[in-house]
């Protein structure tokens, strides 16, 4: 078999830019279960809200998709802020939050996801933004717009939410909550407190992940099933809790991906991508920058 | 000004087990005070009680800060710790996947303790240079005697008024413990803090109290107003010395 280098590198220039947009998919992920050990399985679902609000406001004002997930994410956090302490009052506190608090999380997902079909159908909706045809070309190699705004836009949440979290007292706080709750209140911290805001900074996340979603590809309200593997695949390669670590998944699973589909078809894409996730955590149980 | 705690006809437990049995006890202004007595006696129990995490029956703690009266009964730990008291727990309870630095930074969360954060861990690092050499290593794969200094220091980087030692010997080879209660004596000179530690090892406590407790099954049974006095007792000679 050829690899002729222009298609080699086209595949890992496309494979970048979608490692960007899968690392926003997953840093919410990476904070909730990594971080917070609250195992949000609904976290596909509030993409998908995301993508649809960015659709109907699109649609309605014309606004672009991305602007306005950053204008809508303090609803998003609200809603972070409403869903953690239901999670908290009904299952964290009692201690029934492994089965019971993610059979709420699946509930959450099915809720959303039918609201989505009563309201909108289960046609595919898709935005077209100012730059949606707009592709640059450095030499033999494509940078289609479509996936580098994501991916720009993307990689600078990431890199934010990283800093935050290991140069502020706040951030420190949510790496350590998980580790012992209790220590924590000997250093004057509420950990209900921290979970519930990080809890809502990871869902602010995937609000703005669901308007790269819907930017880059047609969505509709079941498609965020097909996100849920993916997402938690990248945040185990990485490393639990490790932002830097789901930003090397992302990109990893993002070239891994695109060159599969190139050579091989897309059909072999997530066979590729679940073998490296294993063969990777056979060599480095930790994840690739897990502590 | 003046720090204090001030215990009264404490009553606790967990359930039906009821540990502590009416405790009054007092630790006055820059005092260092032990309390005495082998496992299972309440003294660990009493130390959470204190800090908000086992909750009281009857009885009352007040602790005077800077002159100003709580009660803390009733009160969260986090809003405890805020008052300026401090409790270095048993079994040291540190975050092992963070850095040494991270700790000792999670130590200066609260607001007074933010302000101080520069001379802080200046002086931590001064006085434990172990702790700066390894900045940045996890917590967890430190050595015994290296993570009880660390659990030592992120306490004093809470910037406290009043420090709760619980079992600082636990786990600690003879010359560690020795080494760690001189730190201690130094720090709570320094930072003119106000100290109660429990404490099984009755030979290492008593080379820094001023005075102590003796408990036993959930009762304070002795208390010695001096160093002397403890060593003389007949109850201690008979649980620590064996005569």
């Amino acid at each position: 078999m050829e690899f002729p280098t222009a298609l080699v590198l086209n595949a890992i220039i496309a494979g970048l830019l979608l490692g960007g947009f899968y690392a926003a998919l997953s840093v919410g992920i990476s904070i909730s279960f990594g971080m917070l050990d609250v195992v949000n399985i609904a976290h596909p679902a509030f993409i998908i809200l995301g993508s649809y609000i960015a659709y109907i406001v699109n649609g309605w004002m014309g606004v672009d998709p991305i602007v306005v997930s950053l204008v809508v994410s303090p609803l998003f956090f609200a809603l972070g802020i409403l869903l953690y302490r239901i999670y908290y009052v009904c299952f964290e506190r009692r201690g029934q939050e492994s089965l019971r608090g993610l059979a709420f999380f699946f509930g959450i997902l099915f809720i959303t996801e039918v609201a989505l079909v009563l309201i909108f159908g289960v046609d595919y909706r898709m935005v077209r933004t100012a730059y949606s045809e707009t592709t640059w070309r450095l030499g033999p190699v494509d940078f289609p717009m479509r996936l580098v705004v994501p991916f720009l836009v993307s990689v600078t949440m990431v890199v934010g939410v990283q800093l935050f979290l290991t140069h502020t007292f706040f951030g420190r706080a949510v790496l350590a909550v998980a580790q012992d709750p209790l220590a924590l209140r000997l250093m004057g911290v509420n950990p209900t407190r921290v979970k519930g805001l990080a809890f809502a900074l990871s869902i602010a996340t995937a609000g703005v992940a669901g308007a790269f979603l819907i930017v880059i590809q047609p969505v509709q309200p079941a498609i965020g099933r097909e996100y849920i593997g993916l997402v938690f695949a990248i945040c185990v390669l990485g490393g639990m809790g490790s932002i830097w670590g789901t930003l090397l998944g992302a990109f990893v699973l993002g070239i891994a991906e695109s060159f599969t589909s190139t050579f091989f078809g897309p059909s072999w894409a997530p066979a590729v991508s679940f073998g490296l996730l294993l063969a990777a955590l056979g060599f480095k149980p930790s994840g690739l920058l897990g502590r | 000004m003046a720090n204090s705690l001030h215990i009264e006809g404490l009553r606790a437990g967990y359930g039906a087990v009821q540990v502590l049995e009416g405790i009054s006890l007092h630790v006055n202004d820059g005092e260092t005070v032990a309390l005495l007595g082998t496992n299972g006696n309440g003294k660990s129990t009493l130390m959470k009680c204190i800090m908000g995490i086992v909750p009281l029956r009857t009885g009352s703690i007040t602790a005077v800060i800077d002159g100003i009266e709580h009660n803390l009964a009733g009160q969260a730990t986090e809003d405890i710790v805020n008052l300026g008291i401090a409790l270095i727990p048993e079994g040291r309870r540190l975050f092992p996947r963070l850095t040494v630095e991270e700790n000792l930074l999670l130590g200066a969360y609260r607001p007074i303790a933010r302000d101080a954060i520069a001379r802080n861990l200046a002086f931590c690092h001064e006085v434990f240079p172990r702790l700066a050499e390894r900045r940045t290593q996890l917590a967890g794969s430190m050595s015994g005697g290296e993570q009880q200094m660390l659990t030592l220091a992120r306490a004093l980087m809470t910037a406290p008024k009043i420090l709760l030692i619980d079992e600082p010997s636990v786990g600690l080879s003879p010359l560690l413990v020795s080494h760690i209660i001189n730190q201690i004596r130094d720090l709570k000179e320094r930072y003119g803090l106000t100290v109660l530690m429990a404490e099984q090892n009755f030979h290492q406590a008593i080379r820094i109290a001023d005075r102590g407790y003796v408990i036993v099954h959930g009762r304070i049974e002795y208390e010695g107003s001096s160093r002397d006095e403890l060593s003389n007792n007949a109850l201690i000679r008979k649980l620590y010395m064996g005569l």
